[in-house]
C-alpha cells in the first residue's frame, strides 16, 4: 500500500509545512541567547556580527541532518541513540541532556523573572504563576494546539527588529562588520563565541526539530519541504540574534556600557533609545522565554522517554504515561523552585548549564553525524562528503573552543 | 548464561586455546516456541564481521568466554538464514508489542536458557527495569534489586515470551516468523486499533499496511481519534481504501466516510461495488446523529407467510462478514414491518411452522430521522438487541444494533461529561493529579479573585496612596465570581437535563424569568447579609469607610443579579453549539461568566470608591 500523489513544490504547499523548524530554530532564542547575543552588542560593538552567517551555516548542518532522520527513519533522535549505540552510551546521553536541560529550564524561569520584574511584578509571583500556565499547556492536549499558541507568542520577535530601528544604527558599518570576519585574542572575548555557539545550536533543539518532523508524519517525499523549513527557521533565528546585536552594538557599546543579563540590557536602553525600546525588549524577553519553557521539559521528557521506551505524548493520561508527566512536572517544579528560592546561586546554576551544554553538543554531534551517514538507517538520504565535513568541522572547533575556555576558566579569568 | 547482554563482548576462543574474535551477535531460528540460537556471529581481528553454525561448533559457553569445538582452520562460515533472526540487530533496543499484555515497549535485555551441553534457546525479551539497569551495569541491578527488596518492593523481571512478541519493523527486514507466533493481526480488533493509537505517526501506517484488508476495516472503525483514522485512510491507495470500506458495515463506512472531504469521498464510493455503494449512500441521505446514520442494511426480513425451516435456510446463506443477527423480521405483502422472532424462538420451532404464528406482532420501531441518543433509549428502554427503522408506510429501511447504541451512549456521555466540567478521560488519573485537575476546573475563581485584586490595588493604591480602600472590593467579590460560577453549572444542568419536545421549540422565556426571579432573591440575600455586617461594625454609617462598604456590598449584589440576567445567553449558546454539533467545555463556560463578573464588579467597585474617596 503506497501512497499514490507525490507532494508538489507550491507555495500553499511549503507553508503548510512551515512550522516544525521554524518553532524549533526561534525557541533557541531563549533567556540564555538573548542575554548573550546583548552581552556580545554591548562588550564589542558590531565585532562579533559576523559570526552569525558562519552560525547559520552550521545551524542549518544540524537542523537539517536532524529534519532528514526523521524524514527518513520515522524516529525521534533519542529513539535512534538507542537503536544504533545501546543502553549505556544512551543512558549517559539522556542523563546529561536532563541535566542541562534542567539548567537551560531555569535560566528561562529566570528570563521570564526578569522580565516580568521590569513590568513592576515579582519573581515570587510572576515564576509560579508562569510555572502554573506553563504546566497546563504542556499537559492538556495535542502537539498542534500548543504550536500554533507558540508560534503566535514567537511572533513577539518582531520587537527587536522594531528596537534595532528605533536605535537607528550606522547600517553601512553594519553590513561590512557582518562580512568581515575579526577575531580578538582576549579571553572574555572566547568565552563570548563558546557562549554564542553554545546557545545557537542548542543540544535539546537537534532532538526538538527531529520529534516534531517525525509528529508530523514527514516522510522522504517530504524532505524537500522540510529541508525548506529547516534552513528558513535557521535564517530566521539568526536574522532576529543579528538584530539584538546591531540594537546593543548601536545603543550600549559607545556608550560604554556593560550588562550581565538580558534585563540589564533592557534597563540600559531606556534612558538612551527611549522608553518604548525598554517595553519591547522585555515583552520580548518573556514571550522567548516562555516559548522555551514550554517545550524545554516537553522535549526532555519526550526523549528519555523514547530512549527507554515508556509510554510518552502530551495525549497521554497520567494513568497511561505516569512517567513521561512525572518527568514534565518534575522539571517545572525543580525549576520554579530553584529560582524563586533566596540563597541560590543562579548565576552558578547556569555557568553549569553552559558547561554541561557545551560538553554534551559535540558528544550528541558524533551521535548524529555517525547516525546520519550510516546507510543501514538512511538509506540514500545518507549524509554527503561536504555535510560530514562540516559536522566534523563544527564537533572539532566547538571541543576546541571549549576546551580553550575552560583552561581559560581554570586559569581565573 | 542468563542475559544476552552478558554474552555480548565474550571473546570467542577455539580448541586450541587461540582467541579468534568477540561474540557480537546470535542468530535465532524463528519457528520454535522457545527458538534455538542457531547461529553465532562475531568480530575477528581488524572487525571483520564472521558468522557461524552454533549447533556445529560451538562446544561450550561459560560466563567469561564461548569455546569452539575445533581449530579456528577447520571452520566454515555460513550465511544468515531467511528463518533467523539476529538478536542484537533485530530485537536489542527496538520497540516490541507485547500481544499479551497489549503494550508497546522496548527490548531491555534477552534472556536465554542453557538446556543440555551446549544448547541455548531464547526465553523472552526483558522489557522491565531490571533490564535497564542491567545494560548500563550489571552491579547496579543488583545493588538496585537489594535496596527495592529491602524497601518491599522487590524489582520483578518483565519478560515477554517469544511467542507473544511481534516484531513492528519486521516487515522492513523481511523477515518471515514462525506460525505458533501470536501476532498483532490475531489479536482483536479494538486492541489493535488501541496498539496503534500508542505508537509513532510512522510505525502507525506500518503496522496498519501489515493487516490483511478485513482486520484493517474492522480496526479502523475502532479508532477513537479522528485524525488518526483520516491518517490511515490517507495511507491507503484509493482502491486499497474503497475495498477496505466496502467490507466494512455500512454504517460505520458512512460514518467514515463522512469526515473525508468531498472529491476524495466520491472517489472513493465509485471505486466500491454498486451494492455496497447504494447502501452507503442511503445512510449519507440521513442527517448526522440520526437514526438513518447509524443503522445498517444488513438484516433479514421475511415474508409473514414462510415456514421456520425458509428463515433457518435464509440466515445460512448469509455471507460471512454479515452483521450479527439478533432477530427475524417478517413482512406483509406489501412490504410493512408485521412482527418481529428472536432466534431462541425459530430454534424451538418446528420447521413447518409459520412465522406469522410464532411472530411477537407489537414491534416497536423508530423513524429514521430520530436522534441518535432517543434510538439508544428506546433501546434501553425495551431490552432490544436491535431496533428496526421504518419509513412512514412501515417499510424497513434498516435496523440499529446494540454495537452502535452502546456507541452512541458512550459519545452522548462523555459530552455530557465534558459540558459537566469533568474530563472523560479524567478518572483513571491518580488522586494527586485528580486534586490538581479539580482545582484548576473548579476552583481557578481564586485565580480570577486574586488578579482582579492586584488590579484594583494598583489602581486604588496609585490614585489615593495610603487609604487601604481596595480591601472592600477584595472582601466581596467572592460572592460575585461563585454566583456566576454557580449560574453556569445552573445552566449546564438544565441543559444536560432538558428533553427536546418534538416541536423543537426552546424554551428560552421561561428560564430567562426564573433565572431573574432567582437573580433577585440571591442578590437580595447578598445585601441583606451585608447590611446585618454593617449595622455591627461600623458605628457612624456616614463615614467614608461605611459608605466603602455599603456600595460594594451594592456592586456585588447587582453584579450577581446581572450574571443571572445573562443566563439565558450561555443556555442559548449550549443550544446553539449542540445543533451545530460544536463540542463545549463546561470549564470555558465558568471561565468566561466568572471572568466577565470579575471586570464588572472591579470597574464598578474602583470607580465608586473613587468617586467615594474623591467627594
Amino acid at each position: 500500500m503506497k501512497k499514490e500523489t507525490k507532494r508538489k513544490l507550491t507555495i500553499g504547499a511549503v507553508l503548510g509545512a512551515m512550522g516544525p523548524g521554524l518553532l524549533a530554530a526561534l525557541s533557541g532564542n531563549d533567556a540564555g541567547g538573548i542575554a548573550t547575543y546583548s552581552s556580545a552588542g554591548a562588550n564589542y560593538g558590531y565585532g562579533m556580527l559576523w559570526m552569525l552567517p558562519v552560525m547559520t551555516v552550521l545551524l542549518i548542518v544540524t537542523q537539517e541532518t536532524a529534519a532528514r532522520c526523521g524524514c527518513v527513519t520515522g524516529k525521534g533522535f533519542a529513539s535512534l541513540i538507542r537503536e544504533k549505540f545501546g543502553v549505556r552510551r544512551s543512558a549517559i546521553a539522556m542523563a546529561a541532556l536532563l541535566v542541562a536541560n534542567i539548567a537551560v529550564t531555569i535560566s528561562e524561569f529566570a528570563g521570564i523573572a526578569s522580565g516580568l520584574a521590569l513590568f513592576g511584578v515579582p519573581a515570587t509571583v510572576s515564576v509560579p504563576l508562569a510555572a502554573i500556565l506553563i504546566w497546563m499547556l504542556t499537559m492538556s492536549g495535542s502537539f498542534r494546539r500548543i504550536e500554533k499558541i507558540l508560534l503566535v507568542i514567537s511572533s513577539v520577535f518582531v520587537a527587536y527588529v522594531v528596537a534595532a530601528f528605533l536605535a537607528g544604527p550606522d547600517w553601512g558599518a553594519v553590513g561590512r562588520a557582518t562580512i568581515t570576519p575579526g577575531i580578538q585574542a582576549d579571553p572574555s572575548y572566547i568565552s563570548l563565541v563558546v557562549a554564542t555557539i553554545g546557545t545557537t545550536i542548542a543540544p535539546w533543539m537537534i532532538f526538538l526539530a527531529q520529534s516534531n518532523v517525525v509528529d508530523k508524519n514527514a516522510d522522504a517525499d517530504d524532505l524537500v519541504l522540510q529541508r525548506i523549513d529547516a534552513i528558513s527557521g535557521a535564517v530566521l533565528a539568526d536574522i532576529v540574534a543579528w538584530f539584538i546585536i546591531v540594537t546593543t552594538g548601536t545603543v550600549l557599546f559607545p556608550a560604554g556600557v556593560h550588562i550581565s543579563d538580558a534585563a540589564d540590557a533592557a534597563m540600559a536602553l531606556e534612558p538612551i533609545a527611549g522608553q518604548f525600546s525598554t517595553v519591547l525588549f522585555s515583552a520580548g524577553l518573556v514571550a522567548a522565554s516562555f516559548l522555551a519553557a514550554c517545550v524545554l521539559p516537553g522535549v526532555t521528557s519526550s526523549a528519555v522517554c523514547e530512549a527507554f521506551g515508556w509510554e510518552r505524548g502530551a495525549d497521554r493520561s497520567w494513568g497511561e504515561a505516569p512517567i513521561y508527566r512525572g518527568i514534565i512536572t518534575a522539571i517545572i517544579v525543580v525549576s520554579t523552585v530553584l529560582v524563586i528560592l533566596p540563597g541560590v546561586n543562579l548565576f552558578q546554576i547556569l555557568m553549569g548549564s553552559q558547561v554541561i551544554n557545551g560538553v554534551l553538543l559535540p558528544v550528541l554531534l558524533v551521535f548524529q553525524v555517525l547516525i546520519a551517514q550510516d546507510g543501514h538507517i538512511m538509506g540514500v538520504n545518507r549524509n554527503g562528503r561536504v555535510w560530514n565535513i562540516l559536522t566534523w568541522v563544527t564537533i572539532v572547533v566547538i571541543t576546541a573552543l571549549t576546551v580553550v575556555m575552560f583552561a581559560l576558566q581554570a586559569m581565573g579569568y | 548464561m542468563n542475559y544476552f547482554s552478558e554474552l555480548l563482548g565474550l571473546p570467542v576462543i577455539d580448541s586450541t586455546g587461540q582467541k579468534i574474535g568477540v561474540v557480537n551477535d546470535l542468530g535465532i531460528a524463528t519457528g520454535e516456541v522457545f527458538p534455538h540460537v542457531t547461529s553465532l556471529a562475531f568480530r575477528g581481528p581488524g572487525k571483520t564481521p564472521f558468522m557461524i553454525s552454533w549447533r556445529k561448533y560451538v562446544d561450550h559457553v561459560d560466563d567469561n568466554k564461548v569455546v569452539l569445538n575445533g581449530p579456528a582452520t577447520d571452520i566454515r562460515f555460513s550465511y544468515l538464514q531467511p528463518d533467523e533472526v539476529l538478536l542484537a540487530r533485530d530485537i536489542m533496543n527496538k520497540q516490541i508489542v507485547d500481544t499479551q499484555g497489549l503494550k508497546v515497549v522496548r527490548v531491555n535485555d534477552i534472556k536465554l536458557s542453557s538446556s543440555g551441553e551446549n544448547q541455548l534457546r531464547l526465553l523472552g525479551a526483558e522489557v522491565g527495569a531490571r533490564g535497564l539497569l542491567r545494560a548500563i551495569s550489571p552491579l547496579l541491578e543488583r545493588v538496585v534489586a537489594r535496596i527495592a527488596r529491602a524497601l518491599g518492593h522487590p524489582l520483578s523481571e518483565d519478560i515477554i515470551a517469544w511467542s507473544y512478541m511481534d516484531l513492528l519493523e519486521r516487515s522492513i527486514k523481511q523477515i518471515k516468523l514462525s506460525v505458533s507466533h501470536k501476532t498483532l493481526g490475531e489479536l482483536h480488533p479494538a486492541d489493535i486499533a488501541d496498539i496503534i493509537e500508542k505508537l509513532d505517526p510512522r510505525l502507525r501506517g506500518q503496522v496498519f499496511a501489515q493487516l490483511d484488508t478485513a482486520q484493517a476495516a474492522e480496526a479502523i472503525s475502532e479508532f477513537d481519534d479522528e485524525d488518526i483514522r483520516s491518517e490511515m485512510l490517507e495511507g491507503l491507495s484509493d482502491t486499497d481504501a474503497s475495498s477496505m470500506l466496502a467490507l466494512m458495515d455500512p454504517d460505520d463506512a458512512a460514518e467514515i466516510i463522512d469526515e473525508l472531504d468531498y472529491e476524495k469521498a466520491e472517489k472513493l464510493l465509485r471505486l466500491m461495488g454498486v451494492k455496497e455503494e447504494k447502501a452507503i449512500r442511503t445512510l449519507l441521505g440521513y442527517a448526522e446523529d440520526t437514526a438513518g446514520r447509524i443503522m445498517t442494511s444488513e438484516f433479514v426480513a421475511l415474508p409473514a407467510t414462510a415456514t421456520v425451516a425458509d428463515a433457518v435456510e435464509a440466515i445460512r446463506e448469509l455471507d460471512d462478514d454479515f452483521e450479527s443477527i439478533y432477530y427475524v423480521y417478517t413482512t406483509d405483502s406489501s412490504g410493512a414491518l408485521t412482527g418481529v422472532l428472536s432466534l431462541r424462538a425459530l430454534i424451538v420451532a418446528e420447521n413447518t411452522q409459520r412465522l406469522r404464528d410464532l411472530a411477537f406482532k407489537d414491534v416497536v420501531w423508530v423513524a429514521p430521522d430520530l436522534d441518535q441518543e432517543e434510538v439508544a433509549e428506546e433501546m434501553a428502554k425495551y431490552d432490544l438487541a436491535a431496533i428496526p427503522v421504518c419509513d412512514e408506510n412501515q417499510h424497513i429501511l434498516g435496523i440499529v444494533t446494540v454495537d452502535d447504541a452502546m456507541d452512541v451512549m458512550t459519545e452522548e456521555h462523555a459530552e455530557d461529561l465534558k459540558i459537566a466540567g469533568v474530563g472523560a478521560g479524567d478518572n483513571t488519573t491518580g488522586e494527586s493529579a485528580h486534586a490538581i485537575t479539580w482545582f484548576a476546573q473548579r476552583q481557578f475563581w481564586l485565580i480570577i479573585w486574586a488578579a482582579a485584586c492586584a488590579c484594583i490595588a494598583a489602581v486604588l493604591g496609585h490614585l489615593r496612596p495610603g487609604e487601604l480602600l481596595f480591601i472592600y472590593p477584595m472582601a466581596f467579590m467572592p460572592v460575585s465570581l461563585l454566583s456566576a460560577a454557580r449560574m453556569v453549572s445552573f445552566v449546564k444542568n438544565y441543559f444536560l437535563e432538558y428533553v427536546h419536545p418534538d416541536d423543537d421549540t426552546k424554551p428560552f422565556l421561561g428560564f430567562a424569568v426564573q433565572n431573574t426571579l432567582m437573580g433577585i432573591a440571591l442578590a437580595a440575600v447578598v445585601y441583606l447579609c451585608a447590611q446585618l455586617v454593617s449595622a455591627f461594625a461600623f458605628r457612624d454609617p456616614a463615614s467614608v469607610a461605611a459608605q466603602a462598604f455599603h456600595w460594594c456590598a451594592l456592586i456585588a449584589a447587582a453584579v450577581t443579579l446581572m450574571s443571572f440576567l445573562t443566563a439565558v445567553f450561555y443556555l442559548k449558546v449550549l443550544f446553539w453549539r449542540d445543533d451545530h454539533d460544536l463540542e463545549t467545555s463546561g470549564t470555558a463556560l465558568s471561565l468566561t461568566a466568572t471572568t466577565v463578573a470579575a471586570v464588572l464588579f472591579s470597574v464598578a467597585s474602583t470607580s465608586a470608591l473613587l468617586a467615594l474617596a474623591g467627594a
